[in-house]
């Protein structure tokens, strides 16, 4: 089988700092991990892969180039192959304009499944399977804590899916973008020590838009159709507080906010 | 007049309806047509709220067919052009929101949590890296305006009943689908506070009743847990413990009873959506970060919002 793994490393948002007197999130400086949801969908790939030889596995993730450390790191654990699409021109691309980006590079390789993460730490919009999706024509599922192994490499696998409150099993047709959960439990193995110094540079690749082709004002901040405008800390404290006491009324308000937020 | 679309998503019907709140935000109160389309048949509660119905008659579109339901959309946006569209940031929600806005080349700001104008500019605000930050984003002039909304943030309140147009269509873009649902299962409940959605927690001020904490969790199907004092007394085990020698939570709604919200408690909250404190001082540190202070005797407000809640069962 021909997978492909959609990857984004994310800056570790644990580590933020706020600065209190200035009131802002100090986000420079943070070191990068691989976003967690897509490390299990990694780790699904492995685990086909190890029952079934043949399978090749391509990382693919678009990012600054200083990514490739983390990428071979990832190739030393037995992927065949990691893409990084980088190019200073999408720089500041927004998720529709990345979904283009991704889906032009894939729209020319043959593949038997996408899988991808659901949330990213960062933005967590989970936009970019789905567009990527739509870009392809594929269906697309999020939210996936389970794929029946055995009937996958039939092209028709079962994939349990988590929202919230049910657990819903599917049957998909692939190819298809599967896009896993943290909570599926899948866990990336730890470099072998052998391999530790392997050197794997010969299966990175190196995309940029010479070869995909965008114009500058397709790509990157002037191509984008959404645009931060301007970013706040929340205050901790509550402006709106209600205060009651636990008479007849309080109770009342109580009940009226618990069943207007869904609680009861 | 503008026109908004929202679609109800059978799975929060709802809070679908409650984006007509988000409808009215964008575009003003008055000034705009509001549709809700659906598929199969509407839900009842919907008729009188909105201008427009869609009712999307087709038998062979599941509710869970991201594709065919986007091509749906699509279809309607063609025959009304719409304004905005407004999608509730449901599980299904999350992955059509997306797929349309490709579809239909526009921005789309995902999980919203509150509107504002800034300069007469539509900004829609939402929470990023794990809800640490909040961003403002504006959309860079196309129309159709899109979003997702994060769920039961925003509530509907208008009593103004509409005569509501009901409309069947019966779409031409239907194509097969190859995703089936095999099997639908309720989730177990877990025993785990950090995966609860809603904790009843209790400190010093319930000290002698924490077993009555019970009470209320049942109600709200919740689960219970309890602060460094109620821990250290031997009253409950340190699994149960909220705070930085405890765990760490993110439930959606904490009711914090008879807790005084000292820091290394208030370390342990992270991202909590909704806090409901009860205490008899309402200057405590908890109160200052929740939604709603009820200063009295945690006791007896576990006894009559319990009471309160089986009678408006019946």
């Amino acid at each position: 089988m021909n997978l492909i793994c959609l990857v984004k490393f994310v800056p570790d948002v644990e580590d933020f700092k706020y600065d209190v007197t200035r009131n802002v999130l100090i986000r420079e400086n943070v070191k990068m991990i691989l976003n967690p949801d897509d490390a299990c969908a990694l780790a699904f790939c492995l685990k086909v892969k190890e029952k079934d030889p043949d399978t090749f596995v391509e990382i693919v993730s678009m990012a600054p180039t200083s990514v490739v450390g983390h990428l071979e790191d990832l190739l030393r654990r037995n992927f065949d192959q990691a893409t990084l699409i980088s190019d200073r021109m999408f720089v500041g691309s927004d998720t529709y304009v990345t979904s283009r980006i991704l889906a032009r590079y894939l729209e020319g390789k043959t593949f038997d499944c996408i899988l991808t993460g659901t949330h990213s730490l960062d933005g967590d919009t989970s936009h970019v399977p789905s567009q990527v999706g739509e870009a392809l024509h594929l269906h697309q599922m999020s939210n996936i804590v389970k794929i029946e192994e055995t009937q996958f490499k039939t092209g028709w696998p079962v994939v349990d899916v988590d929202s919230e409150r049910f657990i819903s099993s599917y049957r998909v047709g692939l190819p298809a973008i599967l896009s896993v959960s943290k909570e599926s439990k899948y866990k990336l193995p730890f470099v072998k020590f052998k391999n530790l110094e392997l050197d794997v540079s010969a299966k990175i690749k190196i995309i940029t838009n010479r070869e995909l082709g965008f114009r500058a004002d397709e790509v990157g901040l002037e191509g984008s159709l959404t645009q931060v405008a301007h970013t706040f800390t929340k205050n901790l404290q509550k402006e709106d507080r209600i205060f009651v006491k636990t008479d007849e009324e309080g109770i009342d308000t109580v009940y009226d906010f618990l069943e207007a937020k869904g609680f009861i | 007049m503008k026109k908004s679309l929202i679609y109800l998503d059978a799975e929060n019907i709802r809070n679908s309806i409650d984006l007509l709140e988000v409808a009215e935000l964008v575009h003003g109160k008055g000034e705009v047509e509001t549709y809700a389309l659906c598929i199969h048949q509407c839900p009842k509660e919907a008729y009188g709220k909105f201008d427009v119905i869609i009712n999307v008659q087709d038998d062979s579109i599941q509710t869970y067919d991201v594709l065919n339901i986007t091509n749906c959309l699509e279809e309607m946006h063609r025959n009304y052009t719409f304004d905005s569209i407004l999608i509730p940031a449901t599980h299904i929600g999350r992955m059509l929101a997306p797929r349309l806005s490709m579809r239909l080349h526009v921005g789309l700001v995902a999980d919203v949590t509150a509107i504002d104008h800034i300069d007469g500019i539509l900004e829609m605000v939402r929470p990023a890296y794990s809800g640490k930050i909040m961003a403002g984003i504006v959309n860079r002039g196309r129309v159709p305006i899109m979003m997702s909304v994060r769920q039961n943030i925003f509530a509907y309140t208008s009593d103004q009943v509409k005569k509501t147009l009901s409309i069947n269509v019966y779409p031409t873009s239907v194509q097969a689908s190859n995703i089936s649902l095999l099997e639908v299962k309720v989730k177990e409940k877990t025993k785990d506070i950090r995966e609860s959605t809603v904790l009843i927690s209790g400190g010093g001020g319930v000290m002698d009743q924490f077993h009555r904490l019970d009470e209320l969790a049942v109600e709200l199907n919740a689960q219970v847990s309890a602060s460094r004092r109620i821990v250290d007394s031997g009253i409950a085990t340190r699994k149960i413990q909220v705070g930085q020698s405890g765990n760490t939570v993110s439930p959606k709604l904490y009711i914090a009873l008879g807790i005084y919200g000292s820091l290394q408690h208030i370390e342990g909250l992270k991202n909590v959506e909704n806090i409901i404190s009860v205490n008899i001082d309402k200057d405590a540190p908890i109160c200052s970060l929740s939604d709603i202070v009820v200063e009295g005797d945690a006791v007896e407000f576990i006894e009559k919002l319990v009471e309160k809640i089986r009678r408006e069962k019946v």
